[in-house]
């Protein structure tokens, strides 16, 4: 059985049974592009692969699915499914383990298809064959979700050697003028389409603080300072939280690299508390937590 | 036909790029976007059709529209000065129509929108036919072409050594003037051309209103607003009053609209917090049923022009030929 049917049917036996009622999976559209799908009856399972260009991380689904009171409650079905299973990877599991940390939703409510995974191709989700693997895979040395109900696959036993950031020890070898200037650079390319945030599985503020409707923060201005302030609170706003899945460059349509800005404060919580975002659930040593009195009115 | 050689229409595009601003393809790093350049040199001739429209030089991201300066019991008011002439060269027909569509809403349906107006007006719009049709455009179903002049000032085919010129306005025409131009015997080759799949009929997409598809739809998009950004033809635009830094004693403020898209979750969130399309799949059906029935309900033509460009840009891959090719399939 190739993984992809396993995959099937692993999918459809969970429908089948009841033990989910929903899957949330990948699959091929008509024009070869690997896509998401969301699928409640068994019948649809045979729609579900899986390959190299499985890049999307489909936990932003998870709490539309399962979590009544984030706020969009609006976008729920009307009865919303009790349990949901979905399929991750190593990296998409560790954003389980920060949602879980922040009270999303409970582990009861997610069976976990956890996938071995050897890399994703660049050019995901529509790469030619002979495409190499994105560079965030070849940094990677995970090969198993660290969440996981089931594991389908086989990881490889040896590791290849992980590739050194060159691209954030450039950067951050950069004099503070000069990087300065680099990232404003980047910031003002943006068109503040939210594309970034849309896909974030971390970025599930019911009102996000760079879009209120009085503007009291960050104004409406599709404008250098509204977009340096959108990305660099972004940023703080995922540190400790970001768990490297990359969505957020991949859909870019500036070419901005988030995904560098987001390394950058991973690693320097790592080095300051030893944290790595979602290898457990517990929160990130960076997010505020307000004591009984500090949060009375 | 009329030619032009390479070299004169460098030298030409020069000169327009001293006098006015020029836009034209433009390669970076990140791709290939319409933007501002300096010399002919700067300018993509090869690429693909740009991963942005060409809209916002017409409809820029975000503009003031009004500055409010209050002085104790004295108010101003100012309206925003009128726009600097540009030229926008390389422009592809998919992007020229879309500027069209604009122009239904904004210049031709009352009220004017004087911001839009004063912009077109001083704006020369000097397209470059497309060779071909790259693989998600589908501007032949839309009745366009890959190498269709009709809404430009100047039409440019890139032949090589020369280019073939054709000047569709009188404004195409005042400005070839006293240009080095030469008469060829024989007709322009036309591009390539490749037939796409159909969409449904305007009645068709009415009637899907009701199909369950919508909210299946609905499910996967993640309601960003990339599909309307990358679009030539999304005009939507949200308006507020934002405060400016204001001298001590004084209060400024301007009024300023900003992009905004019908995707987004609270676009039409109304008073008292009612949001009468908070499903993901209404909102995302209220795009492409504006774009192929009340759009040309209200203004006349379709707005959408088959550039394709939000098909790419999509992150999970919402494609509006498989939806629209899906609701036809099912209307038959
Ligand atoms: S950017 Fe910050 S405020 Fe906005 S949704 Fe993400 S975490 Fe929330
Ligand atoms: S996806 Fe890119 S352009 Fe869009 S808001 Fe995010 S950074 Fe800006
Ligand atoms: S709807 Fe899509 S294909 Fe049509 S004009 Fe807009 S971006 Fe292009
Ligand atoms: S259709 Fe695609 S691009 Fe458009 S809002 Fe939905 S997810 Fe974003």
């Amino acid at each position: 059985m190739s993984i992809s049917e396993t995959m099937q049917s692993t999918a459809r036996d969970l429908l089948i049974s009841g033990q989910v009622q929903r899957v949330i999976g990948f699959e091929a559209s008509p024009r070869g592009r690997v896509r998401p799908a969301i699928i409640d009856r068994p019948e649809e399972a045979e729609r579900l692969v899986w390959s190299a260009d499985c890049t999307h991380n489909l936990t932003v689904y998870l709490q539309r699915a399962l979590n009544r009171d984030n706020g969009h409650a609006s976008r729920e079905p009307a009865t919303p499914p009790a349990r949901v299973a979905i399929v991750v990877k190593p990296c998409d599991s560790r954003a389980i383990n920060v949602l879980l940390a922040e009270h999303q939703f409970s582990r009861e409510q997610v069976f976990a298809i956890g996938m071995a995974c050897e890399g994703i191709r660049q050019g995901a989700p529509a790469s030619a064959p002979e495409a190499t693997l994105q560079e965030r895979c070849l940094r990677c040395r995970e090969r198993v979700p660290v969440v996981h109900d089931v594991l389908l696959g086989e990881p490889p036993s040896a590791l290849p050697e992980a590739l050194p950031d060159e691209a954030l020890a450039h950067v951050r070898g950069l004099p503070p003028a000069e990087r300065a200037a680099f990232w404003l650079n980047q910031f003002d390319r943006c068109i503040r389409c939210y594309a970034c945030r849309q896909t974030c599985p971390m970025c599930n503020c019911p009102t996000c603080l760079f879009e209120q409707e009085d503007a009291l923060w960050v104004g409406m201005r599709i404008a250098p300072s509204e977009k340096r302030a959108f990305h660099l609170g972004r940023a703080l706003h995922l540190a400790g939280r970001c768990v490297g899945c990359n969505e957020c460059e991949r859909v870019c349509p500036m070419g901005i690299p988030i995904g560098l800005l987001n390394r950058h404060l991973a690693e320097t919580v790592e080095s300051l508390y030893g944290h790595r975002a979602g290898m457990q659930a517990v929160l990130s040593p960076v997010t505020g937590m307000l004591s009984a009195e500090e949060s009375a009115p | 036909m009329k030619t032009l050689s390479r070299e004169n229409l460098n030298l030409w595009l020069d000169g327009l790029a001293a006098q006015q601003s020029l836009i034209a393809p433009h390669l970076e790093a990140q791709g290939v976007f319409y933007r501002p350049v300096q010399r002919a040199q700067e300018i993509a001739w090869e690429a693909d059709r740009p991963a942005l429209s060409a809209k916002e030089f017409l409809f820029p991201p975000s503009e003031r529209l009004l500055k409010v300066e209050k002085r104790g019991p004295d108010i101003r008011l100012e309206v925003s000065p009128s726009a600097a002439p540009q030229a926008i060269f390389g422009l592809r027909p998919c992007d020229a129509r879309g500027i069209r569509v604009m122009d239904a809403a904004f210049l031709e349906t009352p009220p004017i929108d004087s911001q839009y107006a004063s912009r077109r007006e001083n704006t020369l719009l000097l397209g470059l036919a497309c060779r071909s049709m790259g693989a998600s455009c589908f501007c032949t179903i839309m009745g366009l072409a890959p190498d269709d002049p009709r809404d430009m000032d100047v039409m440019f085919t890139d032949r090589g050594p020369t280019l073939a010129v054709q000047a569709l306005t009188p404004r195409g025409e005042a400005l070839l003037a006293g240009l080095p131009i030469v008469e060829e015997p024989g007709e322009v080759e036309p591009a390539s051309r490749r037939e796409v799949g159909g969409l449904p009929t305007a009645e068709a997409w009415k009637e899907s209103f009701g199909d369950a598809r919508w909210a299946k739809h609905g499910e996967r998009c993640l309601s960003c607003r990339l599909c309307a950004y990358v679009c030539p033809t999304c005009r939507c635009y949200d308006v507020r009053d934002e405060a400016l830094p204001s001298p001590p004693g004084e209060a400024h403020f301007e009024r300023l609209r900003a992009w905004d898209s019908c995707t987004r979750e609270g676009y039409r969130l109304t008073a008292g917090g009612h949001n009468p399309r908070a499903a993901a799949g209404s909102r995302l059906r209220n795009r492409l049923l504006c774009k192929f029935v009340y759009y040309p309900h209200q203004y006349g033509p379709a707005a959408c022009t088959g550039c394709g460009r939000c098909l790419d840009a999509c992150p999970v891959n919402l494609d509006l030929l498989e939806i629209g090719g899906a609701l036809q399939e099912a209307a038959q």
